[in-house]
């Protein structure tokens, strides 16, 4: 969905002051793990990003942010989160507004985590931390882009439904009609 | 064998919408002799075009022309283009209805004389009474094949979501808890297969057990040989002679292209924003201020439900996608009783969301990310939730205007909707989040979340129907005040919104309406 973005001035959710972000209950990757992560993923075929104008530097930026908008930790691996990404750079090689929105996103996010914190944004070990350079700018077009990417890229993405314990569609094996009813803990 | 008419032909009714009211308008016409052309802006839709996928089907048969959120609720920020979730398709919304089926009660007809008015409120009588609708209410039944006495088919099965929903409620000292009444068959009935509990409901039933005009009512009005559908026509305005009287409308055909079709009866049938927005966009010299509109009353008293969403983490496995999308209500807060702090009552009902809505919708708008969603996620399948269903009061701001200057693909004004909750409905949702707490830490919930409402799919009121000309749109059988060949047969023309969804009122409103038209047309009074 499309959000008019210039309608938010009046939106009024309260965020949570980024000290008082809960530690998660769930283990996390720590910086260093996620590095030789992503930097895993970055020693594949490079052609589907490249001409973007994003440094291989500026997308691992990016494969983080993706993971900290929708974090699922050791839940999913990391694949579908660099998808959503590389398809982004990949508008970006063709389309120059896409091209400009995510340079200057991934430039404005990594001078406000030098600003608040010396640090890289991969750098800042603290997904709270992380969580909070995000609410700063989740408001605007560069943001939302990569969080409907996600979106669609994580839960509207087939291949993960299992994962999720979702049967999609199910009209092709006659329905649930033998197994809707069932319940054992109630 | 369908009809065709010609575009000169003016003894036809015209049919604009094909929807439950339109649909039901067509068929019941039709059974009667009386001829009708149906026009439907959207695309011809069949079985085959429904697949068990919510994004898919939202993309296909939802009406995505352009509109506006306007007002004082969330959706205004977070759903700025898509106030109402509704359809643009043959069948129009009964393609995406769950089959919820609730008669209204008694004191739901005169909400002005059981409240004596609410402040900042426009609410007004009905001019009918469920007495005089009873009859009406068991032709819709027997009609859509509703669960229940009438039909005496029984309701469906209760799912594993439901038996959670109802465990709770019954915990909590609830009891009226029901699996019915739908509009699905429970058994096979009527041509159309017996549920076989699929899911995704909302996105047209893949066999057809759920009551839609796109399978029954249209295919047997055209099977009389007389009515004719158009499908992918749009109409653009209604047009009238120097005594007032309407004599046809203008559409856009398939190709753009633009047509007149002559009628000796109007009907409107677009649902609630686009049926006002019509009569607005055809103001001519006589009428300054549109069609109809000498109350000054069309696009008013906008209402959708006092709506809302409570999902909750489960101990257990609960795989609420397994079985209808709406598999439940409990209606113990439906009752009347002002000293919970509102006027009207709610239903709860169990509601299925599949992963790809539930994830836009959990925490929808540009701040709904991070680890409240990801982690709500993924515990899916533990998943369980229901939507509020509450009376909303009629609101004179509530309402449909016309864009100063943006025009859509028609050239046509592009509609404002506007949308502000009054504090009887906040004071009524948080009633409804606070019972729906209770359900779900009695079954010992792990995490609960308070959905705000989603673009509305049951929009009501904006040609409402009142005894006086100067309270409202039309008379009690539909027909306008001002022009007495006009009628509006959608939900439009509800005078107060209740609680039950709208799907059976109106139709039975239109096979009521339908018998009076007929009636009329031969006695020679239209």
């Amino acid at each position: 969905m499309l959000y008019d973005l210039s309608l938010v001035k009046t939106h009024v959710r309260e965020t949570v002051p980024i000290s008082d972000f809960k530690l998660s209950r769930r283990g996390l990757l720590t910086s260093s793990a996620f590095l030789a992560l992503a930097t895993a993923t970055a020693v594949g075929p490079t052609g589907a990003w490249a001409a973007s104008g994003v440094s291989a530097e500026q997308r691992l930026t990016l494969i983080r942010m993706a993971r900290d908008i929708y974090p699922h930790d050791d839940f999913l691996p990391e694949g579908p989160y660099v998808k959503v990404v590389d398809d982004v750079l990949k508008e970006a090689q063709s389309n120059d507004e896409t091209r400009k929105l995510v340079l200057d996103g991934v430039t404005d996010l990594e001078a406000r985590a030098q600003k608040i914190y010396g640090q890289n944004y991969v750098a800042v070990s603290d997904p709270n931390k992380r969580e909070g350079l995000l609410r700063s700018i989740e408001l605007g077009a560069f943001f939302q882009k990569f969080k409907g990417g996600l979106l669609f890229g994580l839960y509207n993405n087939k291949e993960l439904w299992p994962k999720f314990g979702y049967d999609g569609s199910s009209w092709e094996d006659g329905g649930f009609v033998d197994n809707f009813d069932k319940i054992d803990w109630l | 064998m369908a009809a065709k008419f010609d575009l000169n032909d003016d003894s036809v009714v015209v049919i604009i919408g094909s929807g439950a009211g339109g649909g039901t308008m067509a068929h019941e016409l039709a059974q009667k002799g009386v001829k009708s052309v149906v026009l439907e802006a959207g695309k011809k839709l069949t079985l085959d075009d429904i697949d068990n996928d919510e994004w898919g089907m939202f993309l296909k048969i939802s009406w995505l022309d352009k509109r506006h959120s306007a007002g004082g609720w969330h959706g205004a920020v977070n759903h700025p283009t898509l106030p109402a979730w509704i359809v643009k398709g043959l069948g129009g919304s009964t393609v995406h209805w769950a089959g919820v089926s609730i008669r209204y009660q008694e004191h739901e007809f005169k909400m002005k004389t059981k409240t004596g008015g609410v402040s900042g409120a426009n609410i007004l009588d009905w001019p009918i009474t469920l007495d005089e609708l009873k009859p009406w209410y068991d032709k819709a039944e027997l009609k859509m094949g509703t669960t229940g006495d009438v039909t005496g088919m029984p309701h469906l099965p209760w799912s594993a979501d439901f038996k959670v929903l109802a465990e709770g409620a019954r915990r909590i000292g609830y009891s009226d808890i029901t699996a019915g009444p739908m509009s699905i068959n429970s058994e096979a009935r009527d041509g159309r297969p017996a549920c076989q509990q699929i899911g995704f409901c909302m996105q047209g039933c893949k066999i057809g057990a759920k009551w839609s005009t796109l399978y029954s009512e249209l295919p047997r009005a055209e099977e009389t040989g007389n009515c004719e559908i158009r499908t992918n026509c749009m109409v653009l305005r209604v047009e009238h002679d120097k005594s007032g009287k309407v004599t046809g409308v203008v559409y856009a055909d398939k190709d753009g292209k633009q047509q007149r079709q002559k009628a000796r009866v109007v009907c409107v049938a677009g649902n609630s924003i686009e049926s006002p927005r019509l009569l607005l966009n055809s103001e001519s010299s006589m009428f300054p201020d549109g069609l109809a509109n000498s109350s000054g009353q069309v696009g008013r008293n906008y209402m959708t439900h006092m709506t809302g969403g409570v999902y909750a983490t489960m101990p257990g496995p609960v795989h609420m996608n397994r079985g209808t999308a709406v598999a439940g209500i409990v209606r113990d807060e439906a009752r009347y009783d002002d000293s919970r702090g509102f006027v009207g009552g709610y239903t709860l009902e169990k509601l299925a969301l599949g992963i790809g809505f539930l994830s836009a919708f959990l925490v929808p708008g540009p701040t709904g990310w991070g680890r409240d969603v990801s982690e709500a996620m993924e515990n899916y399948k533990y998943m369980s939730g229901v939507w509020i269903c509450g009376e909303d009061l009629a609101q004179e701001q509530n309402r449909i205007t016309l864009h100063d200057t943006e025009k859509d693909q028609y050239g046509l004004a592009v509609p404002v909707v506007h949308k502000t909750d009054h504090p009887n409905d906040t004071n009524m949702r948080n009633h409804a989040y606070a019972q729906m707490e209770k359900i779900y830490s009695t079954l010992g919930a792990k995490k609960i979340y308070n959905l705000p409402a989603y673009p509305a799919s049951h929009n009501m009121g904006t040609n409402r129907m009142s005894a006086k000309p100067e309270d409202g749109v039309v008379n009690k059988w539909g027909q306008s005040h001002d022009i007495k060949n006009l009628f509006v047969s959608d939900g439009s023309q509800f005078t107060t919104s209740a609680s039950p969804n709208p799907t059976l009122t109106i139709v039975a409103l239109a096979i009521r309406q339908a018998d009076y038209l007929a009636t009329q047309l031969k006695k020679g009074a239209l």
